[in-house]
């Protein structure tokens, strides 16, 4: 992988993210929306140049956005890590088996930083089951800027044409 | 609705084939969808998908915000939709002009074998308009499929549904070429053109057009 360019780190983590997909060229967001993840998705909505489309389902947005990419957009997605959790099936014998390169961008919830109730027991099964799935992932890297990671994440997507998913902190995303 | 004699899946393809505008791709949902539609016209417009049952509709609304200059067409059948019907609900809010659906509505999930649907009878175009596709309507001959395909899409008024009551075939078709899912990703992206990656290594890290 070659040599990011150095950036400054970012002081609002998730305004680097948005600034990061708009400088990379995308041109669709498709996103099933959960606490932290709505004001990102508003701000996306207004970009001119970045196709936000709210999905019913993380299953269906996950074919959302590989026909968005089939199509010859850049495409991330937004989803809950219950959302990825749901959509295994489409995963297997949609983006995986097709190639689809696609970068999706995971709220993390239920971790020791997000020790809600409800949330701990998706928190405790997402990484086991990213493994069970053979989907790339990786946590992001609180000590480092978000921008270059989401590069990195959207790279790795398009340079290994499969999906991975980036699984992000409240800090990263929550607008 | 289900009628008592229903024209087969190979009648209305062949209205399909006859009609299909000019620029279009169609995307066709799993088993016989796709492997009938490779046997009577296959084109490297088209995109096959196997397995991954109920996920044509959503695949192809993607399509169909991406080339939004194209006629996007899909055949997906009723059991495929069944299983994801908030899938209309947001084609229903996207809108898109250039997306036209089709609805195999044989009452079984024939490409598993003929199993029974949950409720083989519903008026799916009825479900349609209430998830916001106002172009929602049943066709219940080749002939009426024909007329239909032969309307002008209407501007600003989202996308078409097309249920077309149909006799189950559950007898699978073998497909004239191989479906390999990577090749045919590759030869449909290439047929319209799309940008390719430019890796890394040589300077790129983008989508680049040829």
């Amino acid at each position: 992988m070659a040599k990011l360019a150095a950036q400054p780190p970012d002081s609002h983590r998730p305004s680097a993210i948005l600034d990061t997909l708009r400088r990379l060229g995308f041109g669709a967001a498709i996103a099933v929306p959960d606490g932290w993840l709505g004001e990102i998705l508003v701000r996306i909505e207004r970009e001119p140049t970045i196709r936000l489309v709210r999905a019913t389902h993380e299953e269906e947005a996950l074919a959302i956005a590989c026909g968005t990419r089939l199509g010859g957009l850049r495409t991330a997605m937004f989803v809950q890590n219950a959302g990825v959790l749901s959509m295994g099936a489409g995963m297997v014998s949609l983006a995986q088996r097709y190639q689809f390169p696609l970068l999706m961008l995971v709220s993390y919830r239920g971790t020791v930083d997000d020790p809600v109730f409800y949330h701990a027991p998706k928190g405790r099964v997402t990484e086991p089951v990213l493994k069970g799935f053979g989907l790339a992932y990786a946590r992001t890297d609180p000590h480092r800027p978000i921008g270059p990671q989401v590069e990195q994440a959207a790279t790795y997507a398009e340079e290994a044409s499969c999906p991975f998913a980036l699984l992000l902190s409240r800090e990263d995303v929550q607008w | 609705m289900v009628n008592a004699a229903r024209p087969s899946r190979a009648d209305y393809y062949r209205v399909l084939a006859d009609k299909l505008p000019a620029n279009a791709l169609v995307v066709t949902s799993l088993g016989n969808a796709s492997y009938l539609w490779a046997a009577m016209h296959h084109a490297p417009e088209n995109f096959y998908i196997e397995d991954a049952m109920g996920l044509a509709l959503p695949l192809a609304l993607g399509i169909a915000i991406a080339q939004s200059a194209r006629p996007i067409i899909v055949v997906e059948g009723d059991g495929a939709v069944l299983m994801h019907l908030g899938s209309l609900v947001t084609v229903g809010a996207v809108g898109p002009d250039n997306l036209t659906i089709l609805l195999i509505q044989n009452g079984v999930h024939a490409a598993s074998g003929g199993q029974a649907l949950t409720n083989p009878a519903l008026d799916l175009a009825q479900l349609a308009r209430s998830a916001g596709i106002s172009r929602a309507r049943n066709v219940a001959t080749p002939e009426a499929f024909g007329s239909a395909m032969c309307s002008a899409p209407v501007a600003g008024g989202g996308a078409e549904v097309l249920v077309l009551s149909t006799e189950p075939d559950v007898e699978v078709v073998r497909p004239p070429i191989a479906l390999d899912p990577v090749l045919t990703k590759h030869r449909f992206m290439s047929a319209i053109g799309a940008p390719r990656y430019i890796p890394t290594l040589f300077g790129g890290g983008r989508l680049e057009r040829e």
